[in-house]
């Protein structure tokens, strides 16, 4: 693992050099003539403006061997060093950029995840809502005395928690007779937490069917036992925070014995049974999700945004915009309401695709987009969508004359024309894009921004009507419409995306520790504790207090028995996670959570450096330059005895790296109670841990910190870590810079967040009321 | 059909995921005349057993009658080769039936499983590949062979139910292949892609109206962004144009409408289904087919022969029946007439690039799960070759005198260059390849 060290890079120790040029002096002497006074760049002489990403010591080393392009023996040394630093600071690095280009809210194409989420709705559009799923977890279970599924032989029906069963050569139960087998029939949903690839895996020796997400063809066909073969695998994609519907059909015939278990390996989880807080008795329609891959969202500026398209955006949007169109048309007739006989077919199919259009549009289609879409039904487009392939060297076979259609819901013309519209729909900007509202906001703008704030998706038919209504006019009605949003999984989904980005849990791959040292920190711990952390996540941000203080201070953590035993806490034997207080452990919050303390370690060791990186810039919104030069930890070259703490104080001794380490160590050796696998500890290197230290604050106050919880009560009382964590969420709501949307706009949702009692909620319908409201008339905040 | 994992819908699409990026994958149409001369393997198959007095001729060598069943194809005779004495000689779990198909092709054992015949054990899928599946497998390993799809499944009126009734051709081990019944879907499997292109040519244009129209909605600074979606959709019209300029051999075939997949049917989903393989046969989509009609246990009832009765219980009959004999041959002989119009079809169709038809470069093997229907052997199952390019001499009527079927799989490997030692069950191999040459 490289280790970026933060190590020289302070202005101010370089003022010392008194009798030196200053940067600016050097660069006007030198180097404005061909690049211009602000680096913008001379006509002749070198066009290009002074713009990139090196960095100050490629700058450095550059200059030094090739400036000036005349004389490049004249800016050597410090002086090579100092011009860098300027023209860094002034305007070539991105952040100079930034600050010299006041922000802006720009327009932005649809993030992916808002894309696939947009899709993914404009389609439930015309399936109707699902119910609430209410607290029962588990499946809806029934159980026959056949091997058919008879109705008669119905024995009982209950809830099972998971599907793990093993009847060995016997049945599941007495009352069962039938000694030609007997059958059972699991019904309910499925609640995905992550986006991404879903591992399903059916274990029997028996005949089965698994359907997900899809009512008609199953994932799994296993209804033929055959051989040894008892392990039946397929992935499927589902998007995080949605509920689908799932079904498992289980039969025993003449074979010796019986057993089925139901399993999954979600991303960034391990291949276990799918546990029941991830199930639901409550019956759902399918979510149409789009299988292309998208190329990465633009997330340099620490958080993810819409800007730029590129060639491989744009064919993945065709891909999926082709995707979505077969799927409209394999399922023309339910999306529809219609049937492959109904007179009334093309009416409602156009009727559908004016529906269709308005939907992704997010407002009433104007007179031209009508226009358009009627066209595509329209004689001469359908004869223009012939075949135009070349002659035809062979006979080919006749048969028929051909009529408007082939088949329903196949390659027919009215088919065909819908999926025109689906392609002009789903390429469009209105679709595609956020902001093409001319600066003056609508009410159908402010609903748009609402809901892609909240739920990175279209507004749903309650907003829209709103909208519709001119409901949106008001701050006050827009933060009602929120607060019932806040109610929809699609929020939820979205406080756990930032979440992810918040806690750096995106781009966890590899958890696994070196297993002499760490024996038992198995895949399923590190799945456990990544559930574990949703779970408190998620149960904090939820609850009515919905109080920021406790994510950073909670003293209890989510254990199941695995993690329990794991960490030596007291067990109640359970496979589901619960809330347990650790004893002597002084756990608090986010900052203690084993998974986190893992992600920020080595395979071997604690990293201080890597936790109090994470503790400066996440927990107390400090801003950290980047580290100038990437040094490897490498243990063996420290003496052998040392503790990680004197190794890292060690290796940080110079003074230039102090500027930045005198705040990251402290935090970090806070953390040195937690080895590698987030475990307490009294010891390391049997000597006694020493966690506490002296922190510098932003304004220049020392405080003495003794452990983590001392770490959260100063962030929750710090103006600084209080703007860090406000100014993240917004981004991630917002996706736009949140100095755009004024300069009194980040103390007022400090002061509101306070007064509400940290209460994150509160603050969530702010950042998306604030930014709907932007450059609406009368804003009464 | 909801939620289509992105493999599954890209094998839906035909598409394998290597095809990929956007308008370059497009299906290549393999149109350049071939490195070397083209070899297709079609395999029919019709169930239930055959009548052998009306199929088998009674000499054997050059010079040999058809008998009814066959007769349909009497001018083809020349071209034909009626292998009699191949039997199936696995044995193991599974009825007659589930053997008959599930190994006609595979030549090894079922595994043990859940699914009962009328006797036997019960038992689950074959355990290995069946030789379609091998012979595909091989030609897409050389760069010269490969098309786009290497083998394609026909069915006609197989019926929605997965079982080994049903398989006759395997992936592998436990890994059936299902023929797709409903031509509607194969032609979507074939073209689907080009109409999908074809529409999104048609409204690239209204996208790039759309962009100039939302150009001066927004700012100086965000306008780039929209001038360069506006690049973007130029440069795609300009790929898919170049694209549309290549020219496929034929296009694809006009089905009729709304033929749904059922009995009555069957004639006219059989005549679709046969358009469409030669058709993708010409375009060389692949070089190797399967064409099943219905399954093994197949209850095709023939109204449209004004037959009366289902297919294998009319098979059941005993040899006495002479009712349920001349409706047997009624039946098989509409088997064969379907294949005649197969034969007919390729023997008219110019080889796209070399001389002859497709016929002269495409071997067809019509079989059965059975060698006769009321005493459910599995000897003497019926093997008729019609076509050229394996090699084989043609024109002949032999009695191979119990020789394991094995044998003419591997015959039909190495006359590909899949120079394989075995095939299925390895020792019913031990006698090597039929010398059909």
């Amino acid at each position: 693992m490289l280790l970026p060290l933060w190590l020289a890079s302070s202005h101010a120790g370089l003022a010392a050099e008194a009798l030196r040029l200053s940067g600016p002096e050097i660069f006007r002497q030198l180097c404005a003539k061909c690049h211009g006074r602000t680096g913008e760049g001379v006509k002749g002489k070198y066009a290009d403006a002074l713009r990139g990403d090196w960095s100050i010591e490629r700058l450095t080393r550059y200059i030094d061997r090739n400036m000036p392009e005349n004389n490049p023996g004249k800016c050597k040394g410090e002086d090579a060093a100092a011009v860098a630093r300027y023209i860094y600071d002034a305007f070539y690095s991105r952040e100079a950029r930034l600050r010299n280009k006041p922000a802006r809210v720009e327009l932005v194409r649809l993030t992916n995840r808002q894309y696939l989420n947009s899709v993914a709705d404009l389609l439930k559009h015309f399936t109707g809502s699902d119910p609430d799923l209410g607290a029962e977890r588990g499946l809806n279970a029934v159980y026959y005395d056949s091997r058919d599924f008879d109705g008669d032989k119905k024995v009982f029906e209950r809830e099972d928690r998971e599907v793990g069963f093993d009847f060995g050569t016997g049945k599941p139960a007495t009352q069962f007779t039938n000694t030609s087998g007997f059958s059972i029939q699991w019904r309910g949903s499925l609640i995905a937490e992550e986006t991404g690839e879903y591992e399903f895996i059916l274990r029997t020796p028996n005949g089965a069917r698994l359907w997900v997400n899809d009512e008609q063809e199953p994932l799994i066909d296993a209804w033929v036992a055959s051989g040894i073969v008892t392990e039946h695998k397929a992935a499927l994609r589902l998007i995080g925070g949605r509920v689908y519907p799932l079904q498992l059909n289980f039969f025993k015939f003449k074979e010796k014995t019986a057993s089925v278990s139901l399993q999954w390996k979600p991303p960034h989880g391990a291949q276990q049974i799918i546990p029941a807080r991830n199930l639901s008795p409550t019956r759902v329609s399918p979510t149409f999700v789009i299988s292309t891959p998208f190329p990465a969202d633009d997330s340099s500026v620490g958080y993810e945004r819409g800007v730029g398209v590129s060639k491989a955006w744009d064919e993945a949007a065709t891909q999926a915009a082709i995707e979505a169109a077969n799927y409209v048309v394999q399922n023309l007739d339910h999306l529809a309401h219609t049937k492959p006989n109904d007179t009334n077919r093309i009416a409602k199919a156009q009727s559908f695709c004016h529906e269709f259009a308005a939907t992704a549009f997010r407002r009433p289609l104007t007179r031209d987009q009508a226009r358009l879409i009627s066209a595509q039904f329209s004689g001469k487009l359908l004869r223009s969508a012939e075949f135009h392939f070349g002659a035809n060297l062979s006979p080919v076979p006749k048969g028929p004359k051909r009529s408007s259609a082939l088949r329903p819901g196949l390659a027919g013309a009215l088919e065909d024309s819908v999926k025109r519209v689906v392609l002009l729909t789903l390429k469009s900007p209105h679709f595609l894009y956020l902001g093409l509202d001319s600066g003056k906001p609508d009410d159908f703008d402010v609903a748009a921004r609402l809901s892609f704030g909240l739920w990175d998706s279209l507004p749903d038919p309650e907003l829209s009507a709103r909208a519709a209504q001119g409901g949106l006019r008001n701050c006050e009605q827009v933060a009602q419409q929120a607060r019932r949003m806040l109610g929809d999984r699609r929020a939820r989904s979205k406080m756990q995306a930032f979440f992810e980005h918040w806690l750096q849990m995106k781009h966890v791959e590899d958890l696994s520790k070196d297993d002499k040292l760490f024996p038992g920190f198995t895949p399923e711990i590190v799945a456990d504790l990544r559930s574990s952390l949703n779970v408190f996540l998620d149960h904090v941000t939820w609850s009515d207090a919905s109080d920021y203080r406790a994510l950073l201070l909670a003293d209890y953590l989510y254990v199941n028995n695995r993690l329990a035993q794991f960490y030596g806490m007291a067990t109640n034997a359970t496979d589901d996670l619960f809330e347990a207080t650790p004893g002597s452990t002084e756990r608090s919050g986010v900052l203690t959570h084993p998974y986190l303390l893992a992600s920020f370690s080595y395979q071997k060791f604690s990293s201080p450096i890597h936790r109090g990186v994470f503790l400066t810039r996440n927990i107390m919104g400090r801003a950290l330059k980047p580290p100038p030069m990437a040094q490897t930890f490498k243990d063996a070259e420290f003496a052998p005895d040392l503790t990680m703490r004197e190794k890292v104080a060690q290796m940080t001794r110079p003074q230039a790296c102090q500027t930045c380490h005198s705040v990251i160590n402290p935090l970090g050796f806070s953390l040195e109670h937690f080895d590698a696998v987030g475990r307490f500890r009294t010891s390391d290197h049997d000597k006694p841990i020493d966690a506490v230290s002296d922190y510098t604050t932003a304004d220049g106050r020392t405080i003495r910190l003794a452990g983590p919880r001392d770490v959260a009560a100063f962030a929750v009382n710090s103006e600084q870590a209080q703007n860090g964590f406000i100014e993240q969420l917004f981004h991630h709501v917002v996706k736009q810079p949140m100095a755009a949307y004024g300069r009194d706009v980040p103390e007022r949702l400090r002061q509101l967040f306070v007064a509400s009692g940290f209460n994150m909620q509160t603050l969530l319908v702010e950042c998306a009321a604030t930014a709907a409201m932007h450059g609406v008339a009368q804003p009464t905040f | 059909m909801n939620a289509l994992h992105r493999r599954d819908f890209m094998r839906r699409l035909g598409l394998s995921a290597a095809a990929l990026p956007f308008v370059a994958g497009l299906p290549s149409l393999g149109l350049a005349a071939p490195a070397r001369p083209r070899q297709r393997l079609i395999i029919m198959f019709s169930p239930n057993g055959t009548i052998p007095p009306a199929y088998w001729p009674e000499e054997t060598g050059t010079d040999f009658k058809l008998k009814e069943i066959l007769s349909p194809l009497d001018a083809f005779k020349n071209r034909m080769l009626v292998l009699k004495g191949l039997c199936n000689k696995v044995r193991g779990d599974g009825d007659s039936h589930m053997r008959g198909m599930s190994c006609l092709l595979t030549g090894i054992e079922l595994f043990p499983g859940n699914v009962q015949g009328g006797s036997d054990t019960p038992s689950g899928w074959a355990s290995g590949i069946s030789i379609d599946q091998e012979i595909s497998n091989f030609l897409q390993g050389r760069e010269d062979t490969r098309t786009r799809f290497g083998s394609l499944e026909f069915g006609v009126g197989v019926t929605d139910r997965a079982d080994p009734w049903t398989r006759m051709s395997y992936a592998g081990p436990n890994k059936p292949v299902a023929p797709i019944s409903d031509p509607y879907q194969m032609y979507q499997k074939l073209y689907g892609q080009l109409k999908d292109k074809q529409n999104l040519e048609s409204i690239l244009e209204d996208v790039r109206d759309d962009l100039k129209k939302v150009r001066p909605l927004v700012s100086a600074e965000d306008r780039r962004l929209i001038e360069e979606h506006e690049a973007l959709v130029r440069n795609m019209e300009r790929e898919i144009a170049a694209y549309s300029r290549q020219k496929l051999r034929v296009g694809p075939p006009t089905l009729q409408e709304g033929i749904a997949d059922q009995n009555d049917n069957v004639p006219r989903l059989s005549r679709m289904q046969i358009d469409l393989l030669i058709n993708s046969f010409v375009n060389d989509m692949a070089r190797v087919a399967t064409l099943q009609y219905t399954k093994s246990v197949g209850q095709a009832r023939m109204n449209w022969l004004n037959i009366t009765g289902a297919h294998h219980e009319l098979s059941h009959e005993p040899d006495n029946n002479a009712e349920a004999q001349e409706k047997l041959v009624k039946i098989n002989k509409w088997f064969a007439g379907e294949l005649r119009y197969l034969v007919e079809k390729l023997a008219a169709t110019p080889e796209p690039g070399e001389p002859g038809s497709l016929l002269d470069h495409t071997l067809i093997v019509w079989t059965n799960e059975l060698g006769k229907g009321n005493s459910h052997t599995l000897d003497n199952i019926p093997f008729t070759l019609i076509g050229g390019g394996f090699g084989f001499k043609m024109g002949r009527s032999l009695n191979l005198d119990k020789a394991p079927h094995n044998r003419l799989h591997l015959a039909l490997a190495h006359a590909v260059g899949h120079r394989i030692e075995t095939f299925g069950k390895p020792s019913l191999c031990e006698a090597g390849p039929l010398n059909l040459s």
